[in-house]
């Protein structure tokens, strides 16, 4: 026969390989088992310490077997959960990107936590309490808990304190409003003839970071950036977002003080390191990378006002994807609650330079010790105090995009800011219509 | 072709009368059996991750919901006609075709001027060799980053040197107007060596005999270029040009890395236009549309360009 052992091996190999991706390992008695998806957006060091916290949890909760799972970026992280609740086998837990909460709860893709909160005995505004205010509005829609705020951040100015002093300014009192921090670029702006070598405040603008810089400077304008309440608005061609966006322009194309086109953050915190920019604006994300290359003096400051001081905050909270068995949803809830406890908040916000949502944790004696050593810290907690949520809409990275293309375009000299928020609103519009056509627009 | 016979083989020699077509499929179906038996595992995964994907692009193109609560419903070909008229696609669509052009003419022609200079094989041809085949090794994703540095306005590799020269420096990857033509830099540069190989190939097919009768006429190097070994590489370079193409269209994990298509969609080519579609607008409808309507300017370039090849291998 022409299809003796060989073929017959090389088909029961096929078998039991195909069987093997068909049924892994049916789940008997014994502890439940969950998957934590979690996303690494600073650095890889990051991956360590997830697997020493899973590892501590799991060795104190023997009911419980959890495995985190690295997930790439946060738009990845957003990308494979999907996918995960597609194939019908959604994650227990992820750390998601805050944003992202309202487009994931309009798809159906989130558990309600409020049952859960209830059957702790605890009320929602109990619950909530434990977090810093600011966080709240990424986590609660439509007065129902969907997420844990488990790390995050908000814009920060730093300043090369050694090139303040050579310019003659006093790094101790950092730029308060535009119109100073105006003033200082230009005085540390170094110019060789037409060229630049040094430039006064660098911004970044890449997707994603181009809309929250957008956002910050919006903010600090009076402005709102998108309508808290309800995810089919946003508020590009106003007269807070048009302030925000020509002063940017100003400080490239009038005052030549900040380095022409879109800059991604990575390019803006070498450029800070390397001493090419005096100042920049970047996340609280950044702190320790600053922490530990810059080989100067630095300062970090909030973010000037025009207006008023507002930023909005960033990073991520903890979900639970909808269609989850109730066992393990329960043993997901143990590892939210456990991972945003004081102590275990107060860690991760140590090992990784972002804050911890937890109140509590700042009251943790291994906190007060590293704020005292570290007092640069402190100044992204305190800004909290006048932070506000992080836009998020239906489709929020799309109508986040439509604003983005235009601003690069001002920022390379290609349109002027009027033109090019009244386009971004346009396309944002146009983005958001299939929403309001369910919503808003949806009359009886 | 010898390749695809055994297969079909044995009927000719089992054949049974040609009226009886019932009987002669089945004999011809038993002879095949341990053939189709031996393609089995193949076929299998072939159809699950290959043709199965496929299929459901054929399928999920055809439907759309229209708004997010609502059930997706068949809309026939609307979703193409409404990916042909997002300027996004458009602009991908000419971006790309700058790409393509821009990335296969210049890699092209250094992999034969490199595959020329170092036809003959000696100890420093062969190291030069090594080090122009070195980018082919690197994975794109690596490359990408490594020339993210490069690229750093004012402070990478790029504006240390040539910033002594300029009146003002470019940014490279945030102007619009000069991204594009960064991002192909990488791509020449990433491919040139590869192309090399398939050229060096193709020079040890020219005939000897003939470059030394040139050579005792007294053609000189042009002219041994022009009307030798140019009109014998045809081949190579029939079949260079098309993976160059296809590279322009499925290779954009440097796009990925470095621009994601910006600034303001000046480096959004297909491919990644289609993920984005799938994953940031999470439109699977449209992303489905914009990947068959790829796919069919891929297949009908392929059948094209074999089929000329063909004519010419047919020819004299």
């Amino acid at each position: 026969m022409l299809f003796s052992r060989r073929l017959i091996l090389g088909l029961a190999m096929a078998g039991t390989l195909a069987g093997a991706l068909a049924f892994p390992a049916l789940a008997g008695e014994g502890p439940t088992e969950i998957d934590l998806f979690f996303p690494v957006p600073v650095d890889g060091k990051l991956a360590r310490d997830m697997g020493t916290m899973i590892k501590e949890f799991n060795e104190t909760h023997p009911d419980v077997k959890a495995t985190a799972v690295y997930t790439g970026s946060y738009d990845d992280t957003l990308i494979k959960t999907r996918a995960a609740i597609k194939a019908g086998k959604p994650p227990s837990a992820v750390i998601m990107s805050a944003n992202f909460l309202l487009d994931m709860q309009i798809e159906n893709e989130l558990t309600n936590l409020d049952a859960l909160i209830k059957a702790d005995g605890t009320t929602k505004e109990q619950f909530l309490g434990q977090f810093f205010p600011a966080l709240q509005g990424n986590a609660v829609i439509n007065r129902s808990v969907y997420g844990v705020p488990f790390h995050n951040s908000t814009p920060l100015l730093y300043v090369n304190a050694d090139k303040a002093k050579e310019a003659g300014l006093d790094p101790d009192k950092p730029p308060q409003t535009w119109a100073e921090l105006t003033d200082w670029a230009k005085k540390l702006t170094r110019r060789e003839g037409d060229k630049v070598t040094q430039w006064g405040l660098a911004i970044p603008c890449a997707y994603d970071y181009c809309g929250w810089m957008m956002e910050t400077l919006t903010m600090s304008n009076g402005g709102r950036y998108y309508n808290e309440e309800f995810g089919g608005e946003v508020y590009y061609d106003t007269p807070s977002m048009l302030g925000a966006l020509s002063w940017w322009n100003d400080l490239i194309a009038k005052h030549k003080v900040h380095p022409p086109g879109a800059t991604p953050g990575p390019a803006v915190s070498t450029s800070f390191i390397s001493g090419n920019a005096a100042m920049i604006m970047l996340s609280t994300g950044s702190l320790t990378y600053v922490r530990d290359n810059a080989k100067f003096a630095y300062k970090v400051a909030f973010i000037p006002r025009n207006v008023r001081n507002a930023v909005p905050i960033g990073g991520a909270s903890l979900i639970i994807p909808a269609g989850l068995e109730a066992d393990r949803q329960k043993a997901a809830w143990t590892l939210i609650k456990w991972m945003t406890s004081p102590e275990k908040s107060g860690w991760w916000s140590r090992a990784t330079g972002y804050f911890a949502p937890n109140m509590a944790a700042y009251k943790t004696p291994d906190m007060v010790e590293f704020l005292n050593k570290n007092p640069d810290a402190k100044t992204a907690v305190e800004q909290l105090d006048v932070a506000k949520p992080w836009f998020a809409t239906y489709k929020t990275v799309p109508v986040r995009k439509n604003l983005e293309d235009e601003v690069m375009l001002v920022l390379n000299g290609k349109k002027q800011p009027k033109e090019a928020l009244a386009a971004a609103q346009k396309a944002a519009d146009e983005t958001l219509k299939p929403y309001n056509a369910e919503t808003s627009l949806k009359l009886p | 072709m010898s390749l695809a016979e055994p297969a079909a083989l044995p009927v000719a020699t089992s054949a049974a009368p040609r009226l009886d077509v019932m009987k002669r499929f089945t004999t011809r179906f038993k002879a095949s059996l341990p053939a189709y038996l031996l393609l089995l595992p193949s076929l299998i995964f072939l159809a699950l991750f290959t043709y199965g994907a496929m299929g459901r692009v054929f399928v999920d193109a055809l439907y759309q919901r229209t708004t997010p609560k609502a059930p997706v419903r068949f809309v026939g070909l609307d979703n193409i006609s409404a990916v042909l008229a997002d300027p996004a696609f458009t602009g991908a669509v000419v971006n790309n075709l700058i790409y393509a052009v821009g990335t296969a003419v210049p890699s092209i022609a250094l992999a034969l001027l490199f595959a020329l200079a170092l036809s003959r094989t000696n100890v420093v041809s062969s190291a030069l060799r090594a080090a122009l085949f070195l980018p082919v090794l690197i994975p794109m994703v690596a490359a990408s980053a490594l020339f993210m540095f490069v690229f750093l306005p004012n402070v990478g590799l790029l504006d240390y040197y040539i910033g002594r020269l300029l009146p003002v420096l470019p940014n490279w990857l945030g102007d619009g107007d000069i991204a594009l033509y960064a991002i192909m830099v990488i791509t020449v540069w990433k491919n040139a060596g590869y192309y090399m190989l398939f050229f060096l190939a193709g020079l040890q097919a020219v005939p000897e005999d003939v470059m030394e009768a040139a050579h005792l006429d007294g053609a000189g190097p042009y002219m041994r270029l022009r009307h030798i070994i140019l009109p014998e590489l045809k081949p190579t370079f029939l079949f260079v040009t098309v993976i160059a193409i296809l590279n322009a269209v499925t290779q954009v994990d440097h796009v990925f890395v470095m621009t994601q298509g910006g600034p303001s969609n000046s480096t959004n080519l297909v491919l990644f236009y289609i993920y984005q579609q799938a994953v940031e607008h999470y439109d699977v409808g449209k992303a489905s549309a914009a990947t068959l309507l790829t796919l069919a300017a891929l297949m009908s370039l392929t059948a094209l360009s074999f089929r000329t090849m063909a004519n010419r291998e047919g020819g004299p």
